[in-house]
Order: C-alpha cells, then structure tokens, then sequence
C-alpha cells in the first residue's frame, strides 16, 4: 500500500497517469498532493457580486487556495457611484497596500477616434479601465492576468484588456501591462472604483480564477 | 472556458529551450508563461511552432504588435519572413522576466494557417516595463502540433511553460 492507500503502490501516481483502485479518501489525498488527474486547470476561487455601495473589493488569503502561479480576474457589468472614475488595483501583503509606485503601460482605445497612450511609473495602482460614466448603460468590464504575486522572489506583474462606457456615452477599451517592482508576497488584491481617488462600487461581480498547472 | 493541461515544463536549471506538444484538435489552445528569465543579459525570448514535435524554422513567421512602454512613447513591433516570433528583451537581474498569454488557433488544421495571440508583460533589462500586444502567423498550411521557445542568445535560465486545451 502506497503513502496515499491506494492499492497497489506502484506506480507512482501523477497528472495524468492514475492507476490502480482509489478510495476517496485517496483521490483526496492525492488532488491535495497534484498527483490526480482532474482535468479543468481553471479554478474558480472566488465571487464577490456588488449590490450596494462598496468602497473596495478586496480578495485575500490567495494561498490558501492553492499555489497559483498565474490567477485570471474578471470585472462584470461594473457600475460606479460617480462620474468619470477609472477601476484601479493594488496588491496586498497580508492586507497591508504597497508604497511603491506601480508602472503601467496601456493602450486606451475609444470609438470616437481618441487612442491614448496611458503610461506611467508612478502610478498609484494599476488600472483596470479608463475612465467610465455612472449613467444607465454606462459600465465597465475587465479581464486581467495576474503573474507571480504569490512568489516573494519576484515581481508582480498583470496584463488586462478592459472595455466600458465612457462618461460621455462613449464606448472604449483599453489593454496593458502593469507592474509592482518590489519583491514581496502579494496574496491579496484591492479593487478601486477610482484609481486616483475615492468613490464606491454600486454594481457588479468580481471573480477570481486560478489557472493550475501540474509540474 | 475551462482549461485542460497538456503540457507543462517548469525550468530551475538552464537548458537551451523548452518544448510544449500535445496539439492534437481543433479546439483553441492557450499556453501561460511565467517567469521566464534568460540566462545571458538583454537576451530575447523567442518562439516557434512545432510539426511533429521539431520546431518549424522556416522563414514564414509573420508578426504585428503594440510595444506598450512604461517610460516612453510606445512603438509598433511588427516582422515579416522571420524564422521565429521575437519579443521583450529581459534581463538576469531580479524580476527581469516575461510572462505572457498566448492563444493558439487552427493549429490542427491542415488547410490553414496557425496564428497566435500575444499578451505580454515584462520587465526589460534596463528595470523598465514592457509589454507587447499582438499577434502573429506562420503562413505555411500545415498542421502545427506545439509550440518551442528559446532565448536569442544562451540559454533559458528560469521559467514556467504551460499548455492548455481551452474547453
């Protein structure tokens, strides 16, 4: 009998290559160790859906949920109780936001001709959309990437693609690259309604996916 | 969308290039690179398709991109005829990596070409971010069945490859 109770021992179990009888208790045991096949590597880890004023969304303990080397975020039908605001995120330490300036580099796009060059590296947070309207209709939705947050080595870097409503009932997108330049375990995330500033969240879902990988 | 792995390579000692196959249907794929680092200052990742498992190194790669820059105006990074898709220059010292998204389409299809999406975000050499935006073909109707990186120059010295069947 194996390390794990599966009968027989040999061979030894991985992604992939399962053979024997399990128990579920081995199965258990074994999806805890990534050494069984569960196909479906995007994990859903997390909802928080806004029905009242929120000042921030935040998600943390990002551990806790696996080892993730790479998390996919997404911001739907996201509504903002003022005018012309901007969806900024910051990553937390165990909870505690980074003082170092965040660089940014995106490409702001909108329908009526205006392309934007958003660049910075000393932003405050990282930005998710460009500015939106609170008007009916006016909202934004976002997709982001998240690389190495929780490893304390490294950098903490995002790609996102955002789309939205601007203020003026124009509509945009926007995509880029952002990054934390500071080695530091970034297991939490905080979402802004405004990024250089304050407002509240008045509608939406944010959630958070890890994307698995078995070495 | 879910994901199936395919294939993975995380590398912790230097080898000269990862290779991902496993390209076996007509659904999209995805590979997810994180932390990949060169070995030698100011190296280049590259890339390349694979048929049957050995990278295609012919001169029909073609690729268009938005260098998004940090610190100055951004660029348009755009090859044609090339033997391999170039992106960000990275460095050795902390966090001068590339982590990227890429979707792969009509790989499995012989009839057609196979085209890539990029998604980039690095830090380059000189400690500024990068990212590049874009996409690219190998115009050559075959079917393509993986996907192979390598730096411009020595060796890859850090890095997570993964490859997912997007479902």
């Amino acid at each position: 009998m194996s390390e794990f109770g599966y009968i027989p021992e040999a061979p030894e179990q991985s992604f992939g290559n399962n053979k024997g009888i399990f128990t579920p208790k081995d199965i258990y045991d074994l999806t805890r160790a990534d050494k069984y096949t569960n196909y479906g590597q995007l994990d859903h880890l997390i909802t928080t859906n806004v029905s009242s004023n929120v000042s921030t969304v935040n998600f943390t303990g990002l551990e806790t949920y696996g080892n993730y080397n790479v998390f996919l975020l997404t911001l739907n039908d996201i509504t903002i109780e003022h005018d012309n605001k901007l969806i900024g995120m910051e990553f937390l330490s165990n909870g505690v936001a980074s003082s170092t300036n965040y660089q940014v580099a995106g490409q702001s796009c909108m329908s009526n001709g205006s392309f934007n060059e958003i660049k910075g590296t000393s932003y405050p947070a990282l930005r998710l959309t460009d500015n939106i309207g609170n008007a009916t209709n006016e909202c934004a939705n976002s997709y982001v990437y998240i690389y190495n947050n929780l490893d304390s080595t490294k950098y903490s870097f995002i790609t996102y693609h955002g789309l939205f409503q601007s203020n003026s009932n124009v509509q945009g997108s926007e995509f880029g690259s952002g990054v934390l330049p500071t080695t530091r375990f970034d297991n939490g995330l905080r979402l802004h309604p405004d990024q250089n500033g304050s407002s509240n969240f008045t509608g939406g879902n944010f959630s958070l996916y890890g994307i698995k990988e078995y070495s | 969308m879910g994901l199936v792995q395919v294939a993975t390579n995380t590398v912790t000692s230097a080898v000269s290039s990862v290779t991902l196959t496993g390209i076996n249907s007509d659904d999209v794929y995805m590979v997810a690179l994180n932390n990949v680092q060169p070995a030698s200052d100011g190296a280049y990742l590259r890339m390349r398709f694979t048929v049957s498992a050995s990278a295609d190194t012919s001169s029909n790669y073609d690729r268009a991109t938005k260098e998004l820059r940090a610190d100055t105006t951004f660029g348009n990074s755009a090859q044609t005829n090339a033997d391999g898709f170039n992106f960000i220059e990275n460095g050795t010292n902390t966090s001068e990596t590339h982590n990227n998204i890429m979707y792969l389409y009509n790989f499995n299809n012989a009839s057609e070409y196979s085209f890539a999406t990029f998604e980039e975000t690095s830090f380059m050499y000189s400690e500024t971010l990068r990212g590049r935006n874009g996409g690219g073909v190998l115009t050559e109707t075959q079917a393509t069945d993986g996907v192979n990186y390598f730096f411009s120059s020595g060796n890859i010295a850090s890095g997570t490859f993964t490859l997912y069947k997007v479902i």
